[in-house]
């Protein structure tokens, strides 16, 4: 008899049961990796599952994580370039594809990416027909429309990452000024995610009190002259840094609102600028999306959604608005009521994005 | 007109800020660093997070990057210079600077590389927090541990090196997958060097307090035929195969160091195979050398040093046959305990040895 034989007794006669909670990381980059080890730091699924094209890179990862196991509540950690290892997942995080370089804005990744899905989607699709597909790569808003497409799965299947950072981004900002947790700072970013996102002014406020309502000129671009110089101080590059509070007038709040907003978008490029990428914050955010699905939550996050119908929005496009999130997917949107100019943004987003999308071979 | 702030909130006090209570810093934001910030972060551990680098832009860049997942997080403050006053008051400081391990370098062709960088990095952290407990990381981690212990001029107790807390996760997920069940549940401590020649204590070896060397004697040895040997093998191994096949490792040591600075900031005593200092008095048998020196009151790790030495302690003068090994216990008499306890103030302290060990006769095993 083996020292296991000696040791151990089966006494099971059936097949062991699947994996309840299966989530699958596609791209094991930067992005991938931080979403990986956040789910896994977070007991989220009992099986993670990652794949890549690039085989020793996605060995290697698989090898460093899998010496963790002692501290982790994951039992079953599996890697391989064939998209069998990802048959049962509930979940599947798409992060695969090329990096924004620095200066490129999201729209140029676009047709790269594409062509990557039209491997990928399919793929996942076969092994896993009922997931989840939450889309993270970018531009996130029109590859979740390409996923949804090339998926044939119901829109509650096909989410898009979204503006979920943008909010977490901005909440921080709120969070450093006012000085108080981020948790406790509501503020909806919605619709396209990056550079022609809508911070919701209307919405924002601590403990229920709108800080619009205590300075109705929050967010307005009123003072022309101020707000150049606030553009000229983000496209110099020089950050803004949230701690130095100069809350004092009004004039120097709507700055600072204004320039909070500005800023909110140019930190993705800041980061990418200093280290090359941006990962730990996409990794945390994913995370909290995941957690709210794989735990039948029904908490409202914004992120991305078919929003045909929706806010004047008339073509097949995707943008984010705050959606409840549970084990069957995205099943509810909440509406909220924006003011003319936000909507304008937003069916502005919506027809740019679509310009891009019809002309993609899909 | 008052402002925003001025309108929404009234303070009650207006005391200066609070110092933190549990500051953790890591020094050096390369992907172990990063990977031992974002344990740390995740699991909750600290107040306050501090990061230190001598790059600026990527100093600066991972710092923004945590930052902006503070709404998912529980750590109030993360800061970042390349200035070391940004440590100030930390509770526990993670040494992760240094240069890497290249593909084929044995951790032991670092040591020079990384001395020269610890001068540097040393003296400031202990400037601005002299009541820290130091966790070396960066490698070959023994020897930079001492070398840590004799630049910051720290008692031993809080100077801790990583040593083979992760390989003995690594063995115990190994031998684990070999058994079907979770690393938790197999209990196996790997000790002495970390890296080449550590050493698994095979007769200390259990699952549910199961003893594996008395189901198969020949465990660990070159004429076992099932080769357990082979599991220990590869928990040497697995970092030169990762760092081949992506560079570096970091997950892992990450993981590990969050579990070691888990034991501390909540003062769990748990037992931990970490490096420390070893000093014992020993009195050996045949042609083998003999250290005795002084035994101070607490850090005894004679038998931790009788494994580096390839020893086994065969008899001792009260005649009462094999010593029991770490774990286990079959003597009635004296506490023979050679794990350490980590205690939050005191660091690795606790190792208690007998009088009797100043007569133990050992041979090789």
């Amino acid at each position: 008899m083996s020292t296991k034989e000696k040791l151990i007794s089966h006494v099971m006669k059936e097949e062991p049961v699947a994996s309840a909670n299966k989530v699958t990381v596609v791209g094991v980059g930067m992005v991938g990796m931080a979403c990986a080890i956040s789910v896994l730091l977070k007991d989220l699924c009992d099986e993670l599952a990652l794949v890549d094209v690039m085989e020793d890179k996605l060995k290697g990862e698989i090898m460093d994580l899998q010496h963790g196991s002692l501290f982790l509540k994951t039992h079953k950690i599996v890697a391989d370039k064939d998209y069998s290892v990802t048959a049962n997942s509930k979940l599947v995080v798409v992060t695969a594809g090329a990096r924004q370089q620095e200066g490129e804005s999201r729209l140029n990744l676009v047709q790269r990416n594409v062509n990557i899905f039209k491997f990928i989607i399919p793929n996942i699709v076969k092994h896993s027909p009922n997931c989840i597909i939450l889309v993270v790569s970018n531009p996130v808003d029109i590859l979740t429309y390409v996923a949804w497409k090339l998926s044939g799965f119901p829109r509650h299947r096909v989410i898009g990452s979204g503006t979920n950072l943008d909010s977490a981004r901005f909440r921080h900002l709120m969070g450093e000024k006012l000085n108080i947790h981020p948790s406790s700072c509501h503020g909806w970013i919605i619709g396209e995610h990056g550079d022609s996102s809508v911070p919701v002014w209307s919405g924002v406020n601590v403990a229920g009190v709108s800080l619009q309502g205590l300075n109705p000129q929050m967010g307005t671009e009123g003072d022309s002259e101020n707000w150049k110089a606030v553009h000229k101080e983000v496209v110099d590059g020089e950050a803004y840094s949230p701690t130095s509070s100069t809350a004092g007038t009004d004039e120097k709040d709507q700055q600072n609102e204004s320039k909070m907003k500005m800023l909110e978008h140019t930190w993705a490029y800041e980061v990418i600028r200093l280290k090359g990428y941006t990962s730990w914050a996409i990794g945390m955010s994913v995370a909290n999306l995941v957690e709210s699905i794989l735990k039948n939550l029904h908490k409202v996050h914004p992120v991305s959604t078919l929003v045909q119908g929706m806010h004047g929005v008339k073509d097949e496009v995707f943008l984010s608005v705050p959606s409840v999130l549970g084990n069957s997917g995205l099943t509810d949107v909440i509406h909220m009521t924006l003011k003319p100019d936000e909507e304008k943004q937003l069916m502005s987003s919506a027809d740019t994005l679509w310009g891009v999308q019809k002309e993609l071979v899909l | 007109m008052s402002s925003v702030l001025q309108k929404l909130i009234t303070p009650l006090a207006s005391s200066p800020a609070e110092p933190p209570r549990n500051k953790v810093t890591v020094v050096g934001v390369g992907q172990v660093g990063m990977a031992c910030a974002i344990s740390i972060l995740l699991r909750d551990l600290c107040d306050e997070l501090a990061l230190v680098d001598v790059m600026e832009d990527r100093l600066k860049g991972e710092m923004m990057d945590l930052q902006h997942g503070s709404l998912f997080l529980k750590t109030s403050k993360i800061v970042a210079d390349k200035d070391y006053v940004v440590t100030a008051n930390s509770r526990l400081v993670v040494v992760t600077a240094g240069v890497r391990q290249q593909e084929g370098e044995s951790r032991l062709n670092l040591v020079q590389r990384n001395v020269n960088v610890f001068k540097v990095i040393i003296p400031q952290i202990v400037k601005y927090s002299p009541n820290c407990t130091l966790i070396v990381v960066s490698n070959p981690v023994d020897v930079l541990t001492y070398v840590t212990w004799k630049l910051s001029g720290l008692p031993k107790h809080r100077v801790i090196g990583s040593g083979t807390n992760l390989d003995s996760a690594r063995f115990r997920y190994l031998m684990s997958e070999r058994l079907g069940i979770h690393a938790s549940s197999f209990n196996g401590w790997v000790l002495g060097e970390h890296g080449d020649t550590s050493v698994p204590v095979w007769s200390g070896a259990n699952v549910a307090g199961v003893n594996f060397q008395s189901l198969n004697p020949d465990i660990g040895t070159d004429g076992d035929k099932e080769q357990w040997a082979a599991t220990h093998k590869a928990v040497v191994d697995s970092a030169y195969e990762v760092i081949k096949l992506k560079g570096y490792t970091n997950w892992a040591i990450g993981l590990s160091v969050a579990d070691l600075i888990e034991s501390i900031v909540k003062n769990m005593s748990r037992v931990h195979p970490v490096s420390t200092m070893v000093k014992a008095a020993v009195v050996v048998a045949d042609s083998l050398e003999s250290e005795v020196g002084e035994m101070p009151d607490k850090e005894r790790m004679w038998r931790k040093w009788l494994w580096n030495h390839n020893l086994v302690a065969t008899s001792w003068d009260c005649g009462k046959g094999l010593l029991p090994f770490p774990g286990l216990h079959h003597h009635p008499g004296p506490q023979v305990g050679a794990e350490h306890q980590l205690h939050h103030q005191e660091g690795s302290a606790e190792v208690v040895l007998p009088e009797a060990a100043r007569n133990l006769t050992c041979q090789r095993r």
